[in-house]
């Protein structure tokens, strides 16, 4: 069947492949390219070196900052969306009444975009809530932090919320049975049965976590914009901001971009290392 | 055994409780948004949680202006074709790519699949010049021609989810149905597609959920001056020079969210596995 | 799987719909979708002669724009689209449409310093009906002896002011004021601002100036347009009229004003970052606010939300120099028209054929001048084609009176970004979360910085 298949490729493999060179391959390597050079549009690009990768850190720019920003910002994020996602799991897989409805109501904002959600969000926090203490959201870049974390809480811990609960039903019941045999109290079967059997639903829960905390743009976009002074700009804002705002940093906006896209391969490749660890010991 | 039953039963009860109210937290924003939207503007942001009684109440007028400024209906049957084509286009072309790599094993499609997986890590930031160069020069910046951007940079998803699911299938019912003369591309469609109908579901599913809500790769890509799609038309209120009108704003967040929201009630169910499918397989 | 036929089947009948919805709107209210534009069927000798793309940076006169494209299409033939960039968002838009295939034949610089940025893409206008019905080379942007661009409108702004209350303050006991005229300084503003401020119970207002909306999209207004009057005096000063090193001599006055707005407004200073240049706007309709810094590009927003012509009136911004007793209103330009000279052949032939007759034309002059309010620095806009409102006719008062008008000098500032960054800081001030010598810094050092930025 393979030889018959393998003379097919036109059919089964050329219109993706092609539309990935198109969407993906080409853009990418130019952009790689792009990042050593100084243009302003495609044609009149010239190598430069290293010039744009040293102009991408220069402070005026705000990389620093909006690179430790951001760090903060999904490693937080990543901690109490998954706290929260996990608890809901737990609890609500014992099977109360409204349990389905719960779920339902858990994970609908999720299916709402980023931009939609960020207004949303900007009218509840600014008006709502924010000003009966006489701040706004863009007083300082910590109340643009907690707002976004609101944002993203409200609209991701009902998806991890759902992984979590797929993983706690794949725990075969009889595991549970024999924990609660041998006499091991509720929290000893979490930490020693059910937190180490979820393990796959928690390395994917973080990783998911973490990546879209660090390629986070939309919400950014419409709930600050990165006020004040650009100081709660998260990367991917800070990028486009460099690219689209300024005249003359479309360099260094792609170089920011490939240092961007390095940080984040390399979370994926450490996360990746780690879950086949685990599947070894498993 | 009576006894535990009953603490079961009120600690059941008491968390329903809990689990009410939070859901009524989790809720209660998009309430208030679509409060709000029936409220004079100027009201909004200074009596955010009054009912729009008296001479707050401004009925249907927010939707008018907000239909009006952006002109809403064209956006969103231009997000409905967007989404519609590019999710065919994607589950047809990269189910057929992932069957092929996954049965003609060689250098080849080995460096394809990973290609693609390495793809599903790389920030948009990172081709978002190149890439709307690219498809302005190929002219694909139609909501008719986009799909194939969105098949060219989702198909690393949607390959990986395909193959992950094909790898665990039996090949015996293919192999058998090649003896019996089938071509590759009838043994395809009659056998294997039907195979794959569940990932079909859960990857039309996560795609259409990206697409629907994607900002910044149709704001780059897409002539704007003739197409504009819901998440770009919201953005564009932030417009009138020097201004954000917050009642139209009100009033496009409800329809940007009234159609997500039915679709989510309506199908439920396939959102929910699908989201399950796709995160067992990541 | 039947439950997911249904409901593609829903989705079908919601397109169906929505586009049935959609062609009804297009009937009602122009649409800047080309596929509305009947060239091609109706004068085929045309339709092969070019399109004009006009990307507008005012969405004030967005609707009055589509209309007008609408009506030369029907006349001619000729496609024109009209997009109208969001706010704050102009330069973006341009740069990500002037990249795509279909870019903007007709788009706008700002001034010498936009210019900069674009000059690869300006046509030499100097053979254009556009140019040579300009009244003076004032209006119009040269380099090297060519004309890149050439102004379309030429506006004011001030403080405009709430007359029925004003004159209702000026009947309260112990009023520090008789009549508007006398308030031609900024002790008198000042002591008429902190008055009604501190008696707005009794006035039944919120406070006396609408609140300093320094949202991203609104803080134009301060900036750019009040951060023009300690410009405008350095360079008056010195004898200048542009430098890449400002001294900020009179920033003391920048402030003085900026602290003016923002303690005597309808809000704590602390939460203006939240607040937009339409809740200014509303503030002042609604009469919570006797005064507004705004301009004459105002006037429809005003009239729309209940005000009549006898409620306006404009005063100069004052900010406290010796002799400003003289000084008028703001009044200059920064819009430029400006031909993408990289555009088709036949495209900007119909573009300068399209700007002939926006300007000569009845239905041109008249949409121009009587429908968006425009004064125009051209020539053939004669008696029945000058604008008239409330605010225009303030501010031509106040020429009459022999006030001298303070110039536009932000077509000068070095970038967006230093704009960026003096209203970021005048915010992050007024919250108080940083000292009045941010400002300072963003305001010298960043126009030091910007321009050096610029010259790499």
């Amino acid at each position: 069947m393979e030889r018959d298949l393998a003379k097919y490729w036109p059919v089964f493999v050329l219109p993706t492949v092609t539309a990935f060179a198109i969407g993906f391959l080409v853009p990418f390597a130019m952009g790689l390219y792009l990042s050593f050079c100084d243009f302003t549009t495609l044609s009149n690009a010239t190598f430069v070196g290293l010039g744009n990768y040293v102009r991408a850190f220069e402070d005026s720019g705000g990389f620093t900052h909006a690179l430790w920003y951001t760090a903060l910002f999904a490693g937080v994020s990543t901690v109490l969306i998954n706290l929260f996602g996990l608890t809901v799991a737990l609890l609500l897989v014992r099977g109360f009444r409204g349990t389905n409805l719960f779920r339902t109501v858990f994970f609908m904002p999720n299916l709402i975009g980023g931009i939609v959600l960020g207004w949303l969000w900007q009218v509840i926090l600014n008006y709502g809530v924010l000003a009966r203490y006489g701040v706004t959201l863009v007083t300082s870049e910590w109340y643009g932090f907690w707002g976004l974390m609101a944002v993203m809480l409200w609209q991701q811990a009902g998806y991890m919320m759902i992984i979590y609960i797929s993983g706690l039903q794949s725990i075969p019941g009889d595991v549970s049975e024999a924990a609660a045999i041998d006499g091991a109290s509720a929290w000893q079967a979490l930490r020693y049965v059910k937190l180490p059997m979820l393990m796959p639903s928690i390395t994917i829960c973080t990783f998911l976590t973490l990546t879209n905390g660090f390629k986070l743009f939309d919400q950014n976009l419409a709930l600050t914009g990165g006020m004040p002074s650009n100081r709660s700009q998260l990367l991917a804002l800070n990028i486009y901001d460099t690219f689209y705002g300024r005249a003359g940093w479309e360099g260094a906006g792609q170089a920011k971009a490939v240092v961007f896209c390095l940080i984040v391969v390399t979370i994926a490749l450490v996360q990746l290392r780690l879950t086949r660890t685990r599947e070894v010991q498993q | 055994m009576a006894a535990t039953q009953k603490r079961r039963h009120a600690a059941d009860a008491a968390l329903t409780a809990v689990f009410s109210m939070i859901s009524l937290a989790y809720v209660f924003p998009l309430a208030m948004v679509l409060m709000n939207s029936f409220k004079r503007k100027a009201y909004i942001s200074r009596a955010p949680f009054a009912l729009p009684s008296g001479s707050m109440f401004v009925g249907l007028d927010n939707y008018r202006n907000g239909i009006r400024l952006t002109d809403f209906w064209a956006s969103m049957l231009w997000s409905l074709v967007i989404t519609v084509l590019s999710v065919a286009l994607i589950l047809l072309c990269t189910s057929m790519c992932a069957w092929y790599i996954s049965r003609v094993r060689n250098r080849v499609t080995h460096g394809i699949y990973l290609l693609c997986v390495f793809s599903m890590v790389v920030p948009f930031q990172m081709v978002m010049f190149t890439l709307s160069k690219v498809a302005n020069v190929l002219g694909l910046n139609t909501p008719w021609t986009i799909p194939v951007i969105y098949l060219g940079f989702g198909a690393g998803l949607a390959v990986f989810l395909f193959t992950g699911y094909m790898k665990a299938c039996p090949i015996a019912i293919e192999e058998s149905a090649t003896i019996d003369g089938c071509s590759p591309l009838r043994t395809f469609f009659s056998i294997v597609l039907p195979i794959l109908q569940p990932t079909l579901i859960s990857t039309g599913i996560l795609q259409a959920m990206w697409i629907w809500n994607d900002y910044l790769l149709p704001y780059l890509v897409l002539d704007l001056k003739r197409f504009k799609t819901i998440p770009i038309a919201v953005q564009y209120l932030r417009g009138g020079y020097g201004s954000v009108d917050m009642g139209a704003m009100m009033g496009m967040l409800v329809l940007a969210i009234a159609p997500i929201l039915l679709f989510y009630f309506l199908c439920q169910r396939y959102i929910v596995s699908g989201v399950m499918a796709g995160a067992v397989k990541g | 799987m039947k439950k997911l036929l249904a409901v593609l089947s829903i989705a079908l009948l919601v397109v169906g719909a929505v586009t049935i919805f959609s062609m009804a709107e297009d009937t009602a209210i122009p649409q800047p979708s080309a596929s509305d534009a009947p060239a091609q069927t109706a004068s085929p000798s045309v339709a092969g002669a070019g399109s004009v793309y006009y990307l507008n940076f005012k969405p004030e006169q967005s609707q009055q724009w589509q209309a007008l494209a609408k009506t030369y299409t029907e006349q001619t033939g000729v496609p024109v689209t009209v997009v109208t960039a969001a706010s704050g968002t102009y330069e973006d838009t341009l740069r990500s449409e002037m990249e795509k295939a279909d870019a903007p034949t007709l788009f706008q610089v700002n001034g010498p310093v936009g210019l900069k940025t674009w000059r690869d893409y300006c046509l030499d206008l100097r053979d254009t009906a556009l140019y040579r019905n300009l009244k003076s080379d004032d209006f119009a942007l040269l380099e090297d002896g060519q004309v890149l661009g050439v102004a379309y409108v030429i506006e004011t702004y001030g403080l405009i002011y709430n007359r029925t209350l004003l004159d209702r303050y000026m009947a309260l006991d112990g009023a520090v004021i008789q009549s508007a005229d006398q308030i031609n300084n900024f002790e008198t503003l000042k002591a008429v601002a902190e008055d009604i401020q501190a008696r707005r119970e009794e006035l039944g207002v919120l406070g006396a100036f609408t609140s300093a909306g320094m949202d991203a999209s609104s803080d134009w207004r301060f900036k750019t347009h009040l951060a023009n009057l300690p410009v405008y005096y350095e360079y008056k000063a010195d004898g200048i009229t542009s430098t890449e090193a400002i001294k900020g001599t009179y920033l003391e006055n920048y402030k003085q004003i900026w602290d003016l707005y923002i303690n005597n407004a309808t809000c704590e200073p602390a939460v203006i970052g939240a607040k937009t240049g339409e809740d200014a706007a509303s503030e002042f309709a609604l009469g919570e606010a006797v005064f507004y810094q705004n301009g004459t590009w105002a006037y429809a927003d005003c009239i729309a939300e209940g005000l009549t012509d006898d409620d306006l009136g404009m005063l100069p911004i004052y900010i406290g120099v010796d002799g400003e007793e003289q000084q008028g209103l703001c009044t200059g330009s920064e819009n430029f028209w400006c031909i993408n000279k990289n555009a088709k052949p036949e495209n900007i032939e119909a573009t300068k054929a399209f700007l002939e007759w926006v300007i000569t034309s009845d239905e041109g002059r008249d949409a121009l001048a009587n429908q968006m309010g425009f004064v125009t620095p051209f020539t053939t806009f004669d008696a029945g084609y000058t604008a008239h409102n409330a605010l225009l006719d303030a501010a031509s008062e106040d020429l009459a009176v022999g006030h001298t008008p303070v110039s536009w000098t932000f077509p000068t500032m070095p970038s967006e970004a230093w704009k960026n960054g003096v209203g970021a800081a005048l915010l992050e001030y007024a919250q108080g979360t940083k000292e009045w010598s941010a400002v300072e810094t963003a305001f010298v050092d960043g126009w030091a910085s910007e321009y050096a930025a610029a010259k790499k």
